[in-house]
């Protein structure tokens, strides 16, 4: 697939970074800083994550459901579109589209047993509406490309394919879905600055493998100088309890669900 | 907000027209895009009451189609919500090759098949650049629209097969249209099985009837087998693994001429290198367009010259009035493509004056309706009348559905 990524509309669709950084104005009239934007869509790729390992569905689908919610909240505000239920909808529209069906009642029955806060409940009527929005929010594209195909290609050709460093390469990558990268860069360019990373962090000499490459290695670098910034400011390994306590605090500034 | 916003779309976008018929998820009717001016048919989605949202094949037609875009595949032009249900716009098609197919009025000359083979092949070689397989073509999936573009349509059982070891389930096809590695139970197929299924779009073309008509997969196997012998193991060496391997009795090929007494030799050569057994060595798509069938002489027809079963002339109520309401044109077409209303239901717009579809003056409808001749057309078997015990037995014994097996 990876060879027609040039000409599907994931590509055509991918957005500047100044593009994906702009708080809706519904949102900011509700006192929602970027940084808050940054924090609640961090927030629920966790809580995507998390309904995950519930329904038991590939790390596939979990990338594609982020993507989905992402690509909403450049069109949508969060005042309209409560992040509380369009991630289980993502989720469960993403299950769907990448042919591993999950029924949103299996959904709603985890989201109530293991989610204490009320405010996360809804019920499947509430997905099924939610479903038809977001399918119009992302102009019904459903397919997106993902950096782990890539992954594993460029790994077994720098010789790097080893369990270690699959490992930790596949785990930056699940954490570059904490960010917006794969709305703004081509799949294959994440998955080169991951294993810059990785090649870096484990003193793996790539530099001849990287110059054999026909990429550019200046957006190499800066996406690995973004992931790196954003571990720093998230002290790997990242505390998903005190970003959901943090992003909690910018929804409850949404005032949705009275 | 946002309902009123989708309420004007329709009202102010698309103009409805008669029913077309009713697909596989829901009404299709004809409506004007009074943004274009042009004809659409616009697919309803029933919702089910499963409580499952989106319908799945509707998803995944909606999904590969935003991809897919060229001239030999139809066009989702639009999509939108209006009434808790979504609508699917498609370019509008005026009939489907199984009509030209069966229509003993037409005269397919070799050029217009040859034309007829090219934009299927077109058509089904971008999927397959696309990564994408189709694995639901039959005559009566090809549309043809107003200017004799060939197009595939129904994408509601196509899939992308970008890892080579997928596992996908092996109930695809109308059963006529199976190839021979389907019928043997692979779960692990490639584009193959598309070009299986062209050529017996191509031998169905050539014959006017369709090639391998099977009544069970088993006899489907058969019938295949008595067509071209049954397959040695040096012909398709991975045929013995495949897990519903059978071994048939041995019998001998006819000859291709033998059956297709009328076709050019080139044209059987193309022919028998698309029916190749093995699916490893049969021909790909885009080396069937590079065949030699294909700039010898005579060249393929320009589709508009291509013979319809539509009269030329088109009424000219069609043409938008915006004053004028939805009325009834003709009689629903494509009512062979779609299934019978129920009886006793309320469908006041495709309800006909009767007579009025038999006299002879009046414009004979695009698809052919087969109760003017008082022929019915054979039943095709479509993957729900799919050998019923032989997938039960399946279920049974992988104790799962078998898109499951997929993840």
């Amino acid at each position: 697939m990876a060879a027609n990524f040039w000409t599907s509309s994931h590509f055509k669709q991918l957005l500047d970074q100044e593009e994906v950084d702009v708080v809706n104005p519904l949102d900011k009239g509700k006192g929602i800083t970027l940084e808050d934007f940054k924090l609640i869509k961090m927030h629920m790729a966790n809580y995507i994550g998390k309904l995950a390992t519930y329904v038991k569905v590939r790390q596939r689908v979990v990338a594609t459901a982020v993507t989905y919610m992402r690509r909403v909240y450049t069109r949508k505000s969060m005042v309209e579109y409560d992040p509380r239920l369009v991630a289980p909808t993502c989720l469960y529209l993403a299950s769907k589209a990448e042919e591993s069906t999950v029924q949103a009642r299996l959904l709603v029955f985890y989201i109530k047993k293991q989610i204490p806060d009320d405010k996360y409940k809804y019920e499947i009527k509430d997905i099924l509406e939610m479903e038809m929005k977001i399918l119009e929010a992302i102009n019904y594209y459903l397919v997106v490309f993902h950096p782990y195909r890539s992954l594993s290609q460029l790994l077994q050709d720098a010789g790097l394919n080893d369990i270690t460093m699959t490992q930790l390469t596949w785990g930056i990558v699940n954490d570059t879905y904490k960010m917006d990268l794969i709305l703004v860069h081509p799949p294959h360019l994440i998955a080169l600055a991951c294993i810059y990373i990785a090649s870096v962090l484990r003193d793996k000499d790539t530099t001849s493998w990287f110059e054999e490459l026909r990429v550019d290695m200046n957006v190499v670098k800066n996406i690995s100088m973004e992931i790196l910034d954003f571990y720093e400011n998230h002290h790997k390994p990242i505390n998903e309890d005190r970003i959901s306590a943090a992003a909690n605090a910018a929804l409850s500034k949404l005032a949705l669900k009275p | 907000m946002a309902e009123v916003d989708l309420a004007k779309k329709v009202a102010d976008r698309y103009l409805k027209r008669e029913v077309l018929g009713e697909g596989t998820y829901g009404v299709v009717y004809k409506a004007i895009d009074t943004k274009t001016g042009q004809t659409v048919a616009i697919k309803k989605i029933r919702l089910g009451k499963q409580k499952e949202g989106v319908n799945f094949t509707a998803l995944r037609e909606i999904k590969l189609l935003k991809e897919l875009k060229d001239p030999n595949i139809i066009e989702l032009i639009d999509a939108f919500p209006h009434k808790g249900n979504l609508h699917l716009v498609f370019e509008f098609m005026e009939t489907d090759l199984e009509a030209v197919i069966r229509d003993r009025n037409i005269f397919l000359s070799p050029a217009d098949i040859k034309s007829y083979l090219q934009m299927t092949l077109k058509g089904l070689a971008y999927c397959h650049k696309k990564w994408v397989l189709h694995r639901d073509m039959k005559p009566n999936n090809l549309l043809i629209g107003p200017n004799g573009q060939l197009k595939l349509a129904d994408f509601g059982l196509a899939r992308i097969f970008g890892s080579p070891d997928r596992r996908f389930t092996h109930q695809v096809f109308a059963r006529w249209y199976r190839a021979p590695e389907l019928l043997f139970g692979t779960k692990q197929y490639g584009s193959g099985v598309d070009v299986w299924a062209a050529a017996c779009i191509f031998a169905e073309l050539l014959l006017r009837r369709p090639f391998l008509q099977g009544s069970s997969d088993i006899d489907q196997l058969g019938k295949i087998f008595a067509a071209f012998g049954t397959p040695t193991s040096s012909q398709w060496p991975d045929m013995v693994f495949l897990p519903d391997y059978v071994e048939y009795q041995y019998v001998p090929a006819p000859t291709l001429r033998s059956m297709f007494p009328m076709a050019s030799d080139d044209a059987l050569d193309l022919l028998s290198k698309m029916f190749t057994y093995d699916p490893k060595a049969r021909i790909s798509v885009q080396q069937a367009l590079e065949h030699r069938y294909f700039s010898s002489a005579p060249l393929p027809t320009a589709p508009d010259k291509l013979p319809r079963p539509a009269p030329k002339r088109e009424s000219k109520n069609s043409d938008f009035d915006p004053h004028e309401g939805p009325t009834v044109l003709s009689p629903p077409r494509k009512s062979r493509r779609v299934m019978p209303q129920p009886d006793g239901f309320d469908g006041g717009e495709i309800r006909q004056p009767a007579g009025e579809n038999t006299s002879r003056n009046e414009p004979v409808p695009m698809s052919v309706d087969f109760s003017i001749f008082g022929a019915k057309p054979p039943n095709r078997p479509t993957i729900n009348s799919a050998d019923r015990t032989h997938l039960k037995r399946k279920l049974d014994l992988e104790f799962q559905h078998p898109e499951e097996s997929m993840r």
